[in-house]
């Protein structure tokens, strides 16, 4: 299916109708599961992703488990959290059958969600404060329920999500987005536009990659480009999606405080002295 | 017979020519590592190496250079705390390979409640005190006799190299000049860097200096040493050039 | 499962103390690699690359094969590394490690996903018969940036590789073994090669270049950027780790570029000397059957 890529000079809208630095609509929700320790649920776009944390708790014998848990369980350890002492942030990626639309089933050992979850992983432990949690293991485990395009994104902003649900201390929030470039790489289009958030059919026919910062900084998390695309416009593009970035940063502060607000407003929880002088905005 | 020591290149299971086997009547004959006894009369090497004999004290062994460590009694090495247990730490003497145990209170002046903090990942300097075949070891960093550390204990700062264990046991030898052919350090001495060594038996080399620049001199032209085998001539020259790319 | 050896807190901060005073162990520049040497098999098609005491053997070979259902018109072509116990005590055989598991998708992204090998050119009758290439990565001697080292590897088998040579006549395939017809090279696009970055300290301001074992392990963060000699990008993956501020990753991106371009010309040089050693007689020109295909 290609996409008619010569339409955007024309009124400078992508096939979604959206110009080069929108976002898609992102709406996101955290406590959603009442039984986990923290929840979320996210969707960008079309993409929409669950994320359920558990822990920090104990770490019992995953470590030495049998074939299927030992291998999310070393595969998640490869954020650096697993040195002694350090708490080991474990990633689970399942793709739901049904949430793309040629339904190829992914087995547990697609090297494809092994290094999702390894980058999650390892992304998430670099924000979180792992040494105050020694010897325990933060499970995370996300459900993609429909995809459409940065995906890795949505995993990565949900699963912050979750873990400010969680209440895990964490430096700043791992926000991202996905940027790409109007233009394919064969056309070598100098004057390509960059563009932000890239929907699955953008990302079938355009190179683009996933970028995340820590919070506001222009401090990169995670970068991945998995397309062909000249060295000259990584420039722009990484520019756009780390302001896109800040932009995520912003709706997932939003909806944060939302939560918060509602719940001393439904009585949830009980109006502390700290929590007097809180900024509820 | 000569009273110097010799040596002669031995395979395991090569025929000791027993003109060379030392016959002193006042002491029994000793056997040192990679030579087996059997009875009556029969020596056999059972790894490749240098066969030395020492006829002044009446005593044969193999000089061999392996890369794994075997613990034995009475070694100095440069261990790693893998963890905290009850009364005694883990200590980890080469990777892969099971925890020697370092009671609490084997540390210069130690008692219950004055025990050393060593973190995971702290390194050691310590002695083996027990080596059985079935056993982990058992380490030591104090003297039992003295009550004193004597050089032993935690390490601070510097850097470990890895080297093979018959780099270390020439670094080891009370005139490792003579015996082992080894000069690097005394030349590096000479060239006016100010650093402190340790040598492990288990294959480690720490070495401690002020700026980082010295440790790192002095480990290369170890490590150089050690991988090229190296005589006195071209330890000279190598630390000539170390000297050189410091500048 | 045996865990990799631990450095000790001497050596993870003896290291970072070093790094932050502009040192590095062996004494390289932070952008300087190590002695890389490659070797060619007397076979066509094995590569084996040495990266100061890293060692890896590729080797690429092809069989005739039918092609997948959903693609006819394209030939096979995989890459498949083992990491063994024979490069560290930290492997294990049939157990994929992370280390593993990502440098395999590294190859692939690189080398596959790019389409440095023409899959189409593999292919010898729609739907029915196609070559599958397929190069295998060994990993003899581990000591840290394996992942540049493995896609030199795979490059260098792969531009080495050639296959027998085939003709179609009335509906049948002739494959010619070497003494009929002289074997005939892959299609090849573009050359990718992978360059690592090392990331260390806490704000992630240090990165240098080739890593060894004992950097690698104290090292926080690491980019793998694949490029090819035209300055195209083929992937960037900097898969979590220590934040490190963009305009560094440019930088890094560029210094990346002129790397891949010497790897890229140290890769032509030797295969052409390899070339001439093979052409003693000088009548290769007389036995290519296939036209003159720019290279990249």
């Amino acid at each position: 299916m290609p996409l008619d890529t010569s339409a955007y000079n024309l009124a400078l809208l992508r096939v979604d109708g959206r110009r080069w630095n929108e976002l898609r609509r992102i709406h996101a929700q955290i406590r959603t599961q009442p039984a986990a320790d923290g929840s979320s649920y996210l969707e960008m776009g079309h993409t929409k992703v669950m994320c359920v944390v558990t822990g920090p708790s104990e770490s019992g014998a995953r470590r030495v488990g049998t074939t299927g848990g030992a291998a999310a369980g070393a595969l998640g350890s490869g954020g650096g959290g697993s040195r002694d002492g350090d708490a080991e942030v474990v990633v689970s990626v399942v793709l739901a059958g049904f949430s793309s639309v040629d339904r190829k089933r992914r087995g547990r050992n697609d090297k494809g969600i092994l290094e999702l979850q390894s980058t999650i992983s390892s992304a998430l432990s670099s924000s979180l404060h792992t040494h105050l949690y020694p010897r325990s293991t933060i499970s995370i485990s996300l459900h993609v329920l429909s995809q459409d395009g940065s995906l890795l994104a949505a995993l990565l902003n949900a699963a912050t999500l979750a873990c400010i649900d969680a209440g895990i201390a964490m430096t700043d929030y791992v926000a991202a987005c996905t940027a790409g470039s109007t233009s394919t790489y064969a056309a070598n289009d100098e004057k390509a536009d960059p563009l932000l958030d890239m929907n699955h059919q953008e990302e079938q026919e355009l190179p683009g990659l996933t970028v995340a910062t820590l919070g506001q900084s222009d401090r990169v998390i995670v970068l991945v480009c998995e397309s062909r695309v000249q060295v000259s416009r990584l420039e722009g593009m990484l520019a756009v999606g780390v302001d896109g970035c800040k932009q995520v940063r912003d709706i997932m502060d939003k909806v944060v405080r939302e939560k918060g607000r509602r719940m001393l407003e439904e009585g949830a929880i009980e109006k502390g002295v700290g929590l007097e002088d809180m900024d509820l905005d | 017979m000569e009273t110097q020591s010799q040596s002669f290149v031995v395979l395991p299971g090569d025929a000791i020519d027993p003109s060379i086997i030392p016959t002193t009547k006042t002491k029994p004959l000793r056997l040192g590592p990679g030579l087996r006894h059997i009875p009556p009369s029969e020596i056999v090497p059972t790894v490749s190496g240098k066969l030395i004999v020492d006829p002044r004290k009446n005593s044969m062994w193999v000089e061999y250079n392996s890369h794994r460590y075997i613990p034995s009694q009475n070694d100095l090495i440069i261990g790693q705390i893998a963890r905290n247990a009850a009364d005694f730490y883990y200590v980890n003497i080469s990777p892969y390979n099971s925890n020697a145990t370092l009671p609490h209170l084997s540390f210069e002046s130690a008692t219950k409640k004055t025990r050393p903090q060593l973190a995971p990942g702290q390194l050691i300097y310590a002695r083996v005190t027990l080596a059985n075949k079935h056993m982990d070891a058992e380490l030591e960093c104090v003297s039992s006799t003295t009550g004193k550390a004597e050089g032993l204990g935690p390490i601070t700062g510097g850097m470990v190299f890895d080297i093979s264990l018959g780099f270390a046991r020439r670094l080891l030898m009370a005139k490792s000049k003579d015996e082992g052919g080894l000069q690097v350090l005394e030349l590096l001495g000479e060239e006016g860097l100010a650093f402190e060594t340790a040598v492990g038996r288990n294959g480690k080399v720490w070495v401690g200096s002020d700026s980082p620049k010295i440790v790192i001199i002095v480990g290369r032209a170890l490590k150089e040493t050690d991988e090229g085998d190296l005589g006195v001539d071209a330890q000279k020259k190598l630390v000539k050039r170390l000297m050189r790319d410091m500048r | 499962m045996p865990r990799e050896a631990e450095p000790s807190l001497n050596e993870k901060t003896f290291v970072l103390q070093a790094l932050q005073e502009k040192l590095r162990l062996d004494g390289r520049e932070f952008d300087q690699y190590r002695p890389l040497e490659l070797t060619f098999g007397e076979e066509y098609g094995v590569a084996e690359v040495s990266l100061g005491k890293t060692k890896v053997l590729a080797k690429a070979s092809a069989e005739v094969t039918v092609p997948y259902p959903d693609r006819p018109l394209d030939g096979v072509f995989q890459i498949s590394t083992e990491l063994s116990p024979m490069a560290s005590p930290a492997f294990e055989v049939n157990r994929p490690t992370e280390t593993e598991v990502l440098l395999s998708r590294l190859l692939e992204k690189t080398v596959r996903r790019s389409g440095a090998l023409d899959t189409e050119s593999l292919c010898l009758v729609a739907g029915q018969k196609c070559w599958s290439v397929r190069v295998d990565v060994h990993v003899l001697s581990h000591d840290g940036n394996l992942i540049d080292a493995c896609c030199f590897a795979v490059v260098a088998a792969l531009r080495h590789f050639k296959k027998a040579d085939t003709s179609i006549e009335g509906g049948v395939l002739t494959v010619y073994t070497p003494a009929e017809r002289e074997p005939v090279p892959l299609g090849w696009l573009h050359s990718p090669f992978c360059v690592t970055w090392s990331v260390f300290g806490e704000e992630g301001d240090i990165a240098i270049l080739d890593a060894t074992r004992a950097e690698e392990q104290v090292r926080v963060g690491s980019c793998t950027i694949s490029l090819n000699r035209h300055g195209e990008i083929c992937q960037i993956a900097k898969l979590g780790g220590t934040a490190v501020e963009a305009i560094a990753l440019l930088n890094c991106t560029g210094i990346a570029l002129t790397k891949a371009k010497e790897l890229s010309s140290y890769l032509d040089g030797k295969l052409a000397e390899d070339a001439k050693r093979r052409d003693k007689s000088g009548r290769a020109e007389l036995l290519t059957a296939e036209n003159d295909r720019v290279t990249g």
